[in-house]
């Protein structure tokens, strides 16, 4: 190639800086948008916060209480973010000089959130320290703090059967109660047949409020199952695989499960015996996971034991204590640390910490850790409970609205 | 509270590798990033038993230990030991249409010719031209993209006059002038889509280096996720004595006298010598800045240019493997139409015209992805975000439910794998997440469109008055000057932080 043709190759390369300048020197100095409609959207699916406002208590019991939420519009919240049935919000509650976390599914329908209304329904736990502080404290007009709607016990129609039968224990009743009532509405369309186990018969939550969905509604069934009560119209005992294949439909069906530890695990085995094609269980712990000695793979010699727990978020450092059989989260609340979280079940990674020092032992049943980071030494603090003295690195519960 | 060198706003891609640099080259550094984890796009996420890759098809410019492309010269200097897979062959593309093809393309240049030699007879000798100038604009950015702020363009030239002649022309361009059999050229340009930009507005020199390059160097996923990349880029990052912040959200940047000399996060403002956006200038100048503060030339470019598209991603976790269903490629191009302007301009609405889609099987790049007996496919579509304008909270989920079902009818007829029965999990990415989690303008995934005036080349040759809009302000990542992609980010991370270095360095000496 010649001298010459280079010299003009150059050139032509050389012109494209000046269409760019003159792009550039063409274009106009208006402001750039703050916002696009997309990140709208995003914003209200999926608002950082949301500050609520109790509408109304609702006494079923002594123990159970329906909790009707409305946005708190002087605090920034204008509308309540949409959900898909069967979803949780986490509430931010400031106890004490604790700072923690607790998720409750949204028991109301979908429906009824673009009309800026949320239901939750809490049952007391004995001796409970979120719930007794729920029961004494939340009041009409109490202002209270949650996460965005989060979780992925849905209906979803491409991995989903049309037939879901949902196995419920204690308050994990609720997520099935939104679902029940999206499909009266017309919202979901599916069938739903709910197995709902309760020790006694005053236990079962919600039954006045589920006959007036059963009546709108034949897609929906509901059988309820008491393990300590033999009564007649219910089913007696535990939710079992006989007990599922007598009411399941005989068409291909998907199950959801939702329920506290002890029957979460025991209705795990019991589904089993189905054989069903992966894919077609789908669970969530309703409640706390407890303590880890029961695992097989527990180091019995970390029992009852406290550690020493080092906590450094950015440029300061903490050093609590740490009791053996309960959460680095719970250690860190427990200390008036604000430290990230949300479905503290393992499973959505908010609580990921950096471990620095030490061992943690984390149960494989709640264990939902990126491969990469048990690799490179990250944990969820949730899911994670101390087996020597530890030193983690925990991000800030930075609770600005991120999309401000 | 200290001072540091250099404060990196943004765990992307780009973000992560300047932030690592800096602290490698003895700064002390300081990376802000306002979600949980590192990466931006590159990441990962579970659902049940499954791991998914979010957005990496194939890591290009990677290469082998004998042959290293830039990217594993990077990584090696940055001390990483992430373990690749390469990926089988180049591509798969199915034209399901009228004058319909299949196209199984292998790696390996002569592979290649000869498979197109097989498909489209009498295309071999243009297509061997066509890998020869591929070549030499491969070499040509191998020696300038490291320092792309001081190139010596009649010397480049000299050695790659090739290279020079073509490189502004359009792609599909070249190809015409080179004689390539317009089925050649059709199954030659599917890769248009790693860059959001058409075959016909699209430079050779970046497209035919970008073909090129997988061909010959072949394509690589990590082990564990690009979440893995991530975390170990951290890594670098922490054993250099840098500090990471995450949840932390930077919502200005301090500007004194028309420089930047911080950050403010919360109440609170950091003090840095320099600082590095791993952020698109859009949202830099539009929401982390005073009005007032603001530069000129930086407005107005960001208002000359066009926000580049988002995407729309199904993942599947299939309780089957790939064996049982009978699928036999890492990575399929699917569309009616070969065009890749009509492809292109389907983007902008979101409607069926819209079909063009990959689909991809990680397991077949890396087998140990996935639990045994099962397999992950995932689908990726181009959208610009505003073709989701309209979209309300309450028809989100069906409106992605209705895509992901087309995607997966699409990909049944064209293949004849049957998926549908056996999706254990699934999980749809739509331009909402991308604006949730990577909290880009319109959810965009490419940084800005590549008009002519604003692709590789002419980014390249303006680096030095693009980074000279605000004394310590600097930019790196998709919005940069390679454009978007993993491949580039990392690049313009490390070229970005390199140059920071150096302006420190005068500092220094002038002190
Ligand atoms: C997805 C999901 C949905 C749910 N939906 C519902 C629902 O709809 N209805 C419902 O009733 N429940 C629901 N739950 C359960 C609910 O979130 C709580 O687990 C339950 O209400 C327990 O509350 P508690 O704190 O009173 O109980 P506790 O058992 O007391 O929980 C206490 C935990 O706090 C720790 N702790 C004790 N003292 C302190 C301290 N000073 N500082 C910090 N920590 C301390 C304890 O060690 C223990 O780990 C749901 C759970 C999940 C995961
Ligand atoms: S809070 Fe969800 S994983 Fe720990």
């Amino acid at each position: 190639m010649s001298d010459l043709t280079l010299q003009q190759d150059l050139q032509g390369l050389k012109s494209l800086k000046n269409e760019r300048n003159a792009a550039i020197d063409a274009a106009s100095t208006r402001p750039l948008p703050k916002t696009f409609p997309v990140n709208e959207l995003a914003s209200k699916l999926h608002p950082e916060s949301q500050f609520l406002k109790i509408k109304q208590v609702i006494k079923h019991s002594a123990d159970e209480r329906s909790f009707v939420l409305e946005p708190d519009t002087e605090k920034g919240t204008q509308h309540l973010a949409y959900f898909r049935a069967g979803q949780y919000i986490s509430f931010r509650l400031k106890i004490g000089n604790s700072y923690v976390t607790r998720p409750y599914a949204i028991r109301s329908a979908p429906a009824d959130a673009l009309k800026d209304q949320y239901i939750i329904t809490i049952k007391r736990v004995k001796n409970g320290f979120v719930t007794s502080f729920i029961f004494d404290n939340w009041a009409v007009g109490t202002p209270v703090e949650a996460s965005a709607p989060a979780g992925n016990l849905y209906f979803e129609p491409l991995r989903d059967q049309k037939n879901i039968v949902g196995l419920a224990g204690g308050s994990g009743i609720t997520p099935f109660y939104s679902l029940a009532s999206a499909i009266a509405d017309g919202t979901e369309h599916v069938k739903l047949t709910i197995l709902y186990g309760s020790r006694q018969h005053d236990h079962i939550l919600l039954a006045p409020e589920f006959s007036k969905i059963l009546s709108k509604t034949n897609d929906v069934k509901l059988i309820n199952v008491l393990s300590d009560d033999d009564i007649d119209g219910f089913e007696h005992g535990f939710i079992t695989a006989e007990l599922i294949q007598k009411y399941a439909p005989k068409t291909p069906y998907s199950i959801f499960i939702c329920g506290p530890e002890a029957m979460y695990e025991f209705m795990d085995k019991e589904v089993k015996k189905l054989n069903l094609p992966a894919g077609r269980i789908r669970h969530e712990l309703s409640g706390n996971y407890g303590s880890p000695y029961h695992e097989t793979d527990y180091p019995a010699d970390s029992r009852d034991k406290v550690y020493q727990l080092t906590v450094k978020t950015r440029d300061h450092e903490q050093i609590i204590s740490a009791q053996s059989n309960e959460s680095i989260l719970v250690a860190m609340e427990r200390a008036g640390i604000t430290a990230p979280s949300l479905c503290r079940s393992g499973e959505c990674g908010v609580c990921r910490s950096r471990l620095i020092s030490g061992k943690v032992f984390s149960p494989e049943i709640i264990d939902g850790r990126r491969v990469a980071d048990s690799e490179y030494g990250y944990i969820h603090t949730c899911a994670s409970f101390p087996i020597s003295d530890v030193s983690i690195e925990v991000p800030v519960h930075d609770l600005a609205d991120q999309f401000g | 509270m200290k001072k540091y060198d250099v404060i990196v706003i943004g765990a992307g891609n780009g973000g992560l590798v300047a932030a690592a640099t800096a602290a490698k080259r003895g700064l002390s550094t300081l990376l802000l990033e306002r979600h949980n984890l590192p990466g931006g796009a590159a990441t990962s996420f579970t659902r049940g038993r499954f791991e998914f890759e979010p957005s990496l098809h194939e890591l290009a410019n990677y290469g082998t230990p004998e042959m290293p492309g830039s990217v594993r010269q990077l990584f090696d200097w940055l001390g990483l030991h992430v373990k690749f897979h390469e990926a089988p062959g180049a591509y798969r593309v199915i034209k399901s249409g009228p004058d319909g093809f299949d196209a199984v393309m292998p790696t390996g240049q002569e592979a290649f010719i000869n498979k197109l030699e097989e498909l489209v007879p009498g295309s071999r000798e243009s297509v061997t031209k066509f890998f020869d100038l591929g070549m030499e604009s491969l070499m040509a950015f191998a020696e300038f993209q490291a320092k792309p702020n001081n190139i010596d363009w009649h010397a480049i030239g000299e050695k790659y006059p090739h290279f020079i002649h073509y490189a502004k022309r359009p792609y599909k361009e070249v190809l015409d002038e080179l004689n390539v059999p317009q089925k050649a050229q059709d199954i030659m340009m599917a890769y248009w889509c790693y860059i959001g930009v058409p075959g016909d507005d699209f430079e050779f020199a970046y497209m035919g280096m970008m073909l090129v390059a997988y061909v010959v160097m072949g394509a690589y996923v990590p082990t564990t996720r690009s979440h893995e990349i991530s975390t170990a880029i951290l890594q670098t990052l922490l054993d250099n004595h840098g500090d990471a912040w995450f949840n932390t959200e930077v919502n200005r940047i301090v500007v004194e006298n028309g420089k930047a000399v911080g950050v403010q996060i919360g109440n609170e403002t950091i003090y840095g010598r320099e600082i590095i956006a791993d952020v698109i200038p859009t949202t830099v100048y539009g929401k982390m800045m005073r009005a007032s503060d603001v530069p000129e030339r930086g407005l107005k470019l960001a208002n000359a240019r066009t926000l580049g598209t988002s995407g729309f991603l199904v993942y599947l976790g299939l309780n089957k493997s790939p064996e049982e269903l009978g699928i036999k490629d890492y990575s399929v191009f699917i569309s009616k139409t070969a065009d890749s302007s009509e492809q292109f301009s389907a983007t902008k609405e979101r409607n069926k015209q819209n079909d063009f889609t990959i689909m991809n099987c990680l397991n077949l790049a890396d087998p140990g992805c996935s639990p045994a007996g099962t397999s992950v496919l995932y689908a990726t579509k181009l959208y610009f975000g505003s073709s989701w304008d309209d979209v309300q909270p309450e028809n989100y989920a069906k409106v992605k439910d209705e895509i992901a079902q087309q995607v997966i009818d699409q990909y049944e007829s064209a293949t004849g794998v049957k998926i549908r029965d056996a999706v254990e999990e699934i999980e749809i990415a739509t331009p909402e997440t991308f604006a949730r989690y990577l909290r880009s303008p319109e959810g965009e995934i490419y940084g800005y469109y590549g008009h002519p005036w604003d692709q590789m080349l002419a980014r390249t040759m303006a680096i030095n008055e693009d980074d000279q809009q605000m004394p310590h302000l600097h930019f790196c990542g998709g919005s940069g000057f390679l454009m978007d992609g993993y491949s580039s980010a990392y690049q313009s991370g490390f070229v970005t932080a390199n140059m920071v270095a150096e302006q420190l360095a005068k500092q220094e000496v002038t002190k």
